[in-house]
């Protein structure tokens, strides 16, 4: 699953920011090699959501054009059913505007 | 061979067709077309073709041909160049016993004509491929898997010995068309995770296909959780035998909150540069942790 943050100016849709979080699990084999193979798999670092518990996170970014007025923020929560195929879930999209400069 | 194979079938079908229990061989067989007609869903359906209308929606309907490219790599990579092993049935079990439970009443010869099925639908070509995929289409996880095989995997101790001829249901009715036995197991998680977990093959190798189980038994049952898969995956919202899980978005969102809060502003005393602060919080509801299998 990807939690993902993008910010694009909404008159060029340039991308000024973007950021990922991601959860998942990591196979390991006994050498401490990931691996993708079942039979290989003896333990894995568990990266994922954890069942009856909220993951917070925080994204916290500036931005280098002092005179942008407006940004469109995008945060899109996708879940992949396998590595190549990921599925839009949630989003929550904001056109923000900065206050003037004094 | 093949006016063997048709007589058998039609003995098959007939002796049920003539209002006779319906019955499964305790021995093995060694013909794929008579392995695939003995533990057809669709023997089920003329009694409960609302049960195995849900069945076809579900991935335990396409168990094989659903997980092609990890069993080919096992019996290609994992077997024959990992461990050294020749690809005999004793290690096919180890993916099968899962994804086709009847494989257990296949003869040494059938196991290994449908494991090169498997590789042939990975590394074939064309036609070749074709037909091996066309193959797998009719093999799965079928009523038989659950309601009979499977029954005394978790705890063969309590449950005994497993008859062939008798169906194992969860409720506690009987039927005219087979013998019938009330287990309660099959209401209980306990049931889903020898499937659904670490994988322990009767020589003692693991396999991690998913990890389901460990997650809901220390981490949601240990946290006060109280649902069994069953409850979310069968119960809830009539979805009975169509089990959906991670392949549909429908439980998927429902398994999982989401908010955000998104604020602007200006940063840096005298620089004032454009800020952005995103505050996202994502609550996994599910009895087990997200993503698995």
């Amino acid at each position: 699953m990807v939690l993902e943050v993008t910010a694009k100016d909404p008159e060029t849709g340039k991308v000024l920011y973007h950021d990922t979080r991601k959860y998942f699990e990591i196979g390991l084999d006994l050498d401490g090699f990931m691996r993708y193979g079942a039979w290989q798999i003896k333990e894995i670092v568990d990266l994922t959501l954890q069942p009856l518990k909220t993951q917070h996170e925080r994204f916290f970014f500036t931005f280098a054009q002092k005179d942008l007025e407006k940004a469109e923020i995008a945060v899109n929560v996708y879940y992949y059913i396998s590595g190549k195929k990921g599925d839009l879930i949630y989003q929550v999209k904001k056109l923000v505007e900065f206050p003037e400069m004094p | 061979m093949a006016l063997l194979v048709s007589i058998f079938i039609f003995l098959l079908f007939s002796s049920f067709s003539m209002a006779e229990k319906l019955t499964f061989p305790n021995q093995l067989i060694d013909d794929f077309d008579t392995f695939v007609a003995t533990y057809d869903a669709k023997r089920c359906a003329e009694c409960h073709e609302d049960v195995y209308e849900e069945w076809k929606e579900s991935y335990h309907s396409r168990s094989m041909i659903s997980s092609i490219k990890g069993i080919a790599n096992f019996f290609t990579v994992g077997v024959p160049k990992e461990w050294e092993k020749e690809l005999n049935k004793q290690e096919i079990i180890k993916c099968l016993d899962c994804h086709l439970p009847q494989i257990k009443f296949a003869t040494e010869r059938l196991a290994q004509e449908i494991a090169t099925y498997m590789i042939k639908a990975k590394i074939g070509k064309g036609k070749e491929k074709e037909e091996a995929r066309a193959k797998l289409k009719k093999l799965n996880l079928s009523c038989y898997g659950c309601h009979n095989i499977k029954i005394a995997g978790t705890a063969p101790g309590i449950t005994g010995h497993i008859d062939p001829n008798v169906i194992y249901t969860s409720g506690e009715g009987e039927s005219d068309a087979h013998e019938t036995e009330h287990t309660p197991i099959l209401k209980r998680a306990f049931f889903c995770v020898q499937c659904h977990g670490v994988y322990i093959a009767p020589d003692g190798e693991s396999t991690y296909c998913n990890t389901l189980s460990g997650s809901y038994v220390h981490n949601y049952i240990g946290q006060g959780g109280r649902k069994t898969c069953q409850e979310c995956h069968m119960y809830a919202k009539g979805r009975g035998h169509r089990m959906p899980g991670g392949h549909d978005l429908e439980i998927v969102k429902e398994g999982i909150d989401f908010q955000a809060e998104i604020r602007a502003f200006r940063y840096g005393v005298g620089k004032w540069v454009p800020a952005v602060n995103v505050e996202a919080f994502l609550t996994n509801k599910a009895g087990h942790r997200i993503p698995d299998g």
